[in-house]
Formats: structure tokens, sequence, C-alpha cells
């Protein structure tokens, strides 16, 4: 009945999916949700490797922490008493008079050989007693034996108490990062959302002709929830990439320190983690798309 | 096949655009709705497919009662319909399978037999070469021949066209009411709001003439025939 028609030389092409369908327009609002979301899961992809390399090098040295409680003019009766007392504080595991014996290589290591180690100079010392921590060893530790040294006239070093500060505060730190994370997360999720609402205006043409045709809700809704998705399952996989520049940077320097960092062991949760938070965003952007299909007059 | 008693539309604006229109159409007629702008045709087409819901009086679509049908009645009602305006509504992002395929996606159809179907009905308006185009590669008589091969893609038993040939120069506008008449012959119910009476002499149907919103005139159709069956007040213009 009707003529054919002549195909026009400068026709637009685009790359078909399997069963004939085209990809979704993909635009400057998309480029920017995905570099912003990107970034966003870049930078808490990499606090969260911090805390991984922190968390290794605290645990690299968390078996040989050792507090040393000091006695001036230590008499062999008190500092009995003072290693009892100090058995008695919550959290200790072992305590062990130090024998003179061991203080004396220790001094002849730390001086290289260069002086002599004289009894007097032992002798002027103050007693020392090592605390080992057990394993359910609190914050308060440290604060318990400094007190209980109190008692006595004795100290203890303050120096080895950083280090089970440090451990303490990496602990917090990973608390501060789940919250920070979920923050993020929240921002993600709106800016995503935003994104898929200038899309939506963009095409609603086509999701009132699918009203038009008698689609459903889910039907006109999964497009978005997919596209939401899977944009932001794509910045999680960029974020991901984007990570081992810098593992690679500061490669030398997590060795020295013996910490170990695994950025392998984020692809998983940036992937699904991005996928997951697009997936609500898109949500969302879509629920005024629940409207009614028809309007009372 | 459609019914509507005392159907009155008002606008949530105050425009009453439907005023006491009270008329039958038989399953496998050719509708014309003609009659000024303003007249009501755009929106009893509206009310017809459920775009908007009468204010009052009975409208029953292949036996849905548009006034107090659910949302969900609206969709299966919208299913059984092919729509055709006159702006096409062709999506310009997809290609010209994509917009054909779209009501066959929405009912659910499996996709290895969307390019089958697609391919066949754009044959029928001569556009099977142009299945991967965009429609902005087509002329504007392409385009509306994309936008029936959508409307008859589910092989609706009900077309509704608005002014589908307003836009069309004149040998366009006959090749298209020749396919919408070979769609009535196949079957469907095809009802058309025009402006264009020219086609009403080549291309015969009854004609439902509006003024005001109201039934101004019924004229229809009988072994060739037209057959004046209500209205032919003399204060309305003639078409």
């Amino acid at each position: 009945m009707f003529r054919k028609s002549e195909t026009t030389a400068l026709e637009r092409r685009m790359p078909r999916l399997p069963g004939g369908f085209s990809l979704p327009p993909f635009g400057l609002h998309q480029w920017l949700a995905l570099i912003i979301v990107c970034i966003a899961l870049w930078a808490i992809g990499l606090l969260w490797l911090g805390l991984q390399a922190g968390s290794s090098w605290t645990q690299g040295w968390r078996q040989d922490i050792r507090f040393h409680v000091y006695l001036e003019k230590a008499e062999s009766e008190r500092l009995q008493a003072l290693a009892g007392k100090l058995k008695e504080v919550p959290g200790v595991g072992a305590v062990r008079m130090v024998p003179q014996s061991e203080t004396r290589a220790w001094l002849e290591n730390w001086l290289g050989g260069a002086g002599e180690i004289t009894d007097d100079l032992l002798a002027s010392l103050p007693g020392s007693i090592e605390v080992t921590p057990g394993v359910k060893s609190g914050d308060f530790l440290y604060a318990d034996l400094a007190d209980a040294a109190r008692s006595f006239g004795a100290s203890v070093n303050r120096g080895e108490a950083h280090l089970v500060q440090a451990q303490s505060m990496l602990a917090k730190a990973e608390k501060m990062l789940w919250f920070g994370t979920l923050v993020i997360a929240l921002a993600m999720i709106i800016v995503i959302s935003n994104t898929l609402r200038m899309t939506l205006l963009a095409r609603a043409d086509e999701v009132q002709l699918m009203r038009l045709l008698g689609a459903g809700e889910m039907f006109v809704r999964m497009p978005f929830l997919l596209e939401g998705g899977l944009l932001g399952a794509g910045a999680g996989g960029l974020a991901w990439l984007l990570l081992w520049p810098p593992l690679f940077a500061v490669g030398d320097w997590l060795t020295q320190l013996d910490a170990e960092v695994s950025g392998f062991a984020l692809l998983l949760p940036l992937l699904f983690g991005g996928a997951f938070v697009g997936w609500l965003g898109s949500l969302l952007a879509t629920t005024r798309l629940a409207s009614e299909n028809t309007t009372t007059a | 096949m459609i019914q509507m008693n005392r159907l009155m539309l008002r606008y949530p604006t105050g425009k009453t655009a439907l005023s006491g229109m009270t008329m039958n159409i038989e399953k496998g007629r050719f509708a014309y709705l003609t009659g000024e702008s303003g007249a009501g045709k755009s929106s009893l087409l509206r009310c017809l497919y459920g775009g908007v819901r009468p204010s009052s009086g009975q409208l029953t679509v292949q036996g849905v009662d548009v006034r107090t049908a659910s949302d969900g009645q609206i969709r299966k009602l919208r299913r059984d319909i092919g729509i055709i305006f006159q702006d096409h509504r062709l999506l310009f992002s997809r290609t010209v399978f994509e917009n054909v395929a779209l009501p066959l996606r929405v009912q659910g159809w499996k996709p290895d037999r969307l390019v089958a179907r697609a391919e066949k009905v754009l044959e029928f308006v001569g556009l099977k070469d142009r299945l991967w185009s965009f429609p902005e590669a087509l002329s504007g008589g392409e385009q509306q021949r994309v936008a029936i091969a959508r409307a008859m893609s589910t092989k609706p038993p009900l077309i509704l066209a608005d002014e589908p040939t307003g836009n069309l120069d004149v040998d366009t506008a006959r090749n298209v009411m020749d396919y919408l008449m070979e769609l009535n012959h196949q079957g469907s119910t095809v009802i058309m709001a025009t402006h264009d009476l020219h086609l009403l002499d080549t291309h015969p149907g009854d004609i439902f003439r509006l003024h005001a919103g109201a039934l101004a005139e019924e004229l229809h159709l009988v072994s060739g025939n037209r057959r004046r069956l209500s209205g032919g007040a003399n204060d309305v213009p003639e078409i």
C-alpha cells in the first residue's frame, strides 16, 4: 500500500543490546553523577584502606606490648608487694620482676659497647616490673596500673601506654568511619536521585507514553531502577580502580611498617555498595512516578 | 463497544469540555469525530482511553466503566486500545523498532518475538527497511506511519486516532487513511477525530459531529450511503 522509503545517508547509529534494544541515553548529568559518586566512593575506599593498614600495623606489635613499672630505691620486699598489687589489677595477664642481669644486657645492647655497666650504676637504677596485658585488657588498664604504682611511689612507662591508646583510637576511628560512610552514602543517594530526576524530566514523554500504553508501575520504574543501580556500580568499579595508584605509591612504606593492605578486599564492597546506593537513589527519584495515571476531572 | 450516556467532563480549571453527551459506537465501525476546535473531540478521546475521568454520566468502553474503574482496570483497558496522536509521540531517542515494540513489551511479549512482529507491522506501512533507524531520520509522513504501526502492533480491537492527518500533506494523509481503513476492515473499531472533512468523501464512515461539548449530529453509513440518525439543528455549522 505504501511506497518503500529511501534510507538517509547520515543516520544516527547506536550500539544495540541483545534483542534489538539500544542503551539508554547517557548524558552530561549521568557523567557528572558518575564522577561525583566515584570520588565519594574512592575517598571512602581510601579511608577504609588506611584503617586496614593501621589495624594491621597495630596488630603486628600487639603481642609485644609490655608495661614497665619503675620503683626508685627499690627494696626487695616493696618490689614484691608492688608486683602483687599489680597482679590484682583487672586486665593484667602476667607480672614479672625484671632481674638485674637482664637490665645489664639490655643496657649493654642499647649502648652498643660504648661504656662499661658497673654494679654501682645498676644498683642506682630503679627496680623494674614487667606487666603483660591479658587478652581482655580494657581501655583503663594503663590508668589502673598507674594508680596501683602511685600508691607505692612508683611510675609506669608512659610511652608504652601510647601504643595501647593507639589501638583504642583505631577502634574509635573505625566507628567514626562507619558513621562517615553512612553520611556519604546518604549524600550519594541524593546525588543519584537528583540525577535520575533530571533524567525523568528529560524522558517524561517516554513515561507518559508507557502509561498511555497501559504499563504498570514496575514496568515504568524498572529502567530507572536499573540505571541507578548500574550508575552506582560503575562508580564503585571506577573508584576501586582508582584506589590502586595510591596503594602502589605507599607500597614500600607499608612494607616497612609490616602492614598488610588488600585492595581486592574492597572490590565487592565498592561494587555492591555503589549499586545499592544507586538503586536507593533511583527508588527515591521514582517515588513521585507512583502517581495516578488518570486525572479526575 | 462504546456506550455513553449524559457524559459530562469538567476540568479542574472550571472549563466544561463535554456536556451531556450521549452516543453509542458499535464494534467494527469506522467513526469520525468532527467539529470545530474546542468542540470536545480530543477530550472525548481522552475519556475513551481513561486519560481523564468523566465528571458525571456514564461511559463504558469495552465493558469497562471508565468513571469508576480502578487504575488497574484502566491499564488493562489501555492495552486493548491503539492510540495515534497528531504529533506522533514517538520516542526520538529510540529506534523505530523500539517504538513499535513498546506496546508489545508492555503486554509482556517475549523478546525473541518482538523483532518479527515489529518487522511485520512495519512491512504493512512500508517501513520495514527502517527498523533500526531513529525517528529523526524519517519524514513527517513516515513518522506517522510508524505511529500507526505502533498502534496496531498488538492487534487492538479499538484504535483511537486524534487528528492523525493534521500535519500531513494531502497524498500522505490519504495513505494514512487507507491504512486506517484497512485496519477497520481487519476488524478493529476505529474512532478518529479530524478537521479534514475532504477525507470523509474518499474514506466513508459514521460521523459524529460535536459542537460545544455536545453531540450535534450523527450520520451513520448504511450500504455506502450516510443516514442521518439524530441532530441536524440549524444553528450548527454544516460539515
